[in-house]
């Protein structure tokens, strides 16, 4: 049985057609990696996960929360669901800690003091615990980031959402982020990730899906992927990058 | 037999006046910014009705002379049956213009929260008012301030058409005691002194602000 299960979707914005009926299943503990061209739509479909995207047509169903084309209630699935942005998308007028603590207490009604504890745990897992009073403006990229990952992991969802999540960063930043990621990873924590770190995907990715006009053009274990492309476009993508 | 007026009569009834522009400016700021942050709301609401009425509001308080909009109030109201003293009328005229201006300036405010800011606090499964009030409006708020304060000086300013009606405020004073005295060059200079006074602190006090602010981001 898997977590995530996304059957028939299709997203047009305006006239062009951007997802053209993606299936795709994820299990639990799973580490996915979508790549893809720019324009492939790989961010749209990890949007769509989550509903920061509307879906034109087709399912989306993660651990028993389901989403439908017109859905306005989109909280059972938010909450199964976090997300990690390129932009960190900190708010900036709270601390880290803050930032952790907000959605618990705020949404999930948690009280302050196990919010609290909750927080510095999540701060502390991604090695920022004494970063608890600093502001997002007194963090660097890399610390940034690593935030907006414990942000999302204090509302304990069952899958994590990436998006491009090291590409906005200084490279000697981006080292720091992926080992979290990484880390979460070897706990078990079901990743869906859209990247450009090809090396990452393929040291720490169960699966990888190519994206290509719109469609999953192939997908498979990142290893057998890159070593024996069996798509023209795949093989030309691999060569660009590597 | 004319009665003499000295430098100080003048200032002094000027002052008196001056008062009057000064408490018509409170009211008209406070009771305007909680009109307007009730147009606001309406106007960033995710009803199409609010919206368009919202907007329709702010279009003709922005698209009308202040002066005409005292008119329709103190002449309406009384057409109405309604006896309305010039003060009430001028209270109640800038009042609503002040909310207008108000809701436009800060609907610009909530508008440049950025997207991101929306997309991170719903996808911790905020709803629209717990992202409006934990995300989004404490951050408007900031942005917020230096233009707020900027715009004050346009009601301070604003309360000189109040005259027309009959408001005894700064102007109003002035110009009676100009026919009083027949001096109006130095009348109306006093006049134009305070009316600095009044405004040139809230500048400054903008400027300031805003100065601190752009440090700060």
């Amino acid at each position: 049985m898997s977590l995530v299960k996304i059957a028939g979707l299709h997203k047009h914005f305006g006239s062009n057609h951007v997802l053209k009926g993606i299936d795709l299943e994820i299990a639990e503990g799973e580490v996915v990696a979508i790549i893809g061209r720019s324009g492939s739509g790989k961010s749209t479909l990890l949007r769509t996960i989550n509903g920061l995207e509307s879906i034109d047509d087709g399912e989306i169903v993660v651990d028993g929360a389901t989403l439908h084309a017109g859905d306005k209630d989109l909280r059972p699935l938010r909450l199964k669901v976090g997300m990690v942005f390129q932009q960190f998308n900190l708010f900036p007028h709270l601390t880290a800690g803050e930032n952790v603590m907000l959605a618990p207490t705020v949404v999930k009604k948690t009280p302050r003091a196990e919010a609290m504890e909750i927080a510095r745990k999540m701060m502390a897992k991604v090695g920022l615990a004494e970063k608890f009073d600093s502001y997002p403006d007194q963090l660097s990229g890399g610390q940034q980031q690593r935030v907006a990952i414990a942000r999302a992991l204090a509302m304990n969802p069952r899958v994590l959402l990436c998006d491009e999540i090291t590409s906005a960063l200084d490279p000697e930043l981006v080292n720091e982020v992926l080992s979290v990621v990484k880390q979460l990873a070897a706990e078990g924590m079901t990743l869906v990730m859209v990247t450009h770190e090809m090396r990452f995907a393929r040291e720490v990715g169960d699966k990888l899906v190519f994206m290509y006009q719109g469609r999953v053009h192939e997908a498979g274990p990142p290893r057998e992927l890159f070593a024996n492309p069996q798509t023209e476009e795949l093989a030309s993508f691999v060569g660009s990058i590597n | 037999m004319f009665t003499q007026f000295s430098t100080w009569d003048i200032v002094r009834n000027l002052l008196e006046g001056g008062k009057w522009t000064l408490a018509l400016t409170l009211i008209a700021f406070v009771l305007g910014g909680i009109a307007g942050l009730l147009v606001l709301f309406a106007r960033i609401a995710g009803s199409r009705l609010l919206q368009t009425a919202s907007k329709a509001y702010i279009e003709v308080f922005q698209g009308t002379p202040l002066l005409m909009q005292l008119f329709i109030v103190f002449f309406g109201l009384s057409l109405a049956g309604v006896d309305v003293s010039p003060w009430v009328a001028a209270a109640i005229g800038l009042t609503l213009f002040t909310s207008a201006y108000l809701a436009e300036i800060w609907r610009g405010c909530v508008e440049s929260v950025s997207k991101g800011q929306w997309e991170a606090s719903a996808s911790l499964a905020m709803r629209y008012t717990e992202q409006m009030r934990y995300v989004i409006l404490p951050q408007a708020l900031r942005i917020a301030i230096p233009p707020t304060v900027g715009f004050s000086v346009q009601v301070v300013k604003g309360t000189a058409v109040a005259s027309i009606i009959g408001f005894a405020e700064l102007t109003k004073t002035g110009s009676m005691l100009a026919n009083a005295t027949f001096q109006p060059f130095m009348v109306f200079g006093f006049v134009a002194l305070g009316y600095f006074f009044l405004c040139y602190p809230l500048s400054l006090y903008a400027k300031h602000l805003e100065r601190k602010f752009h440090v700060a981001r």
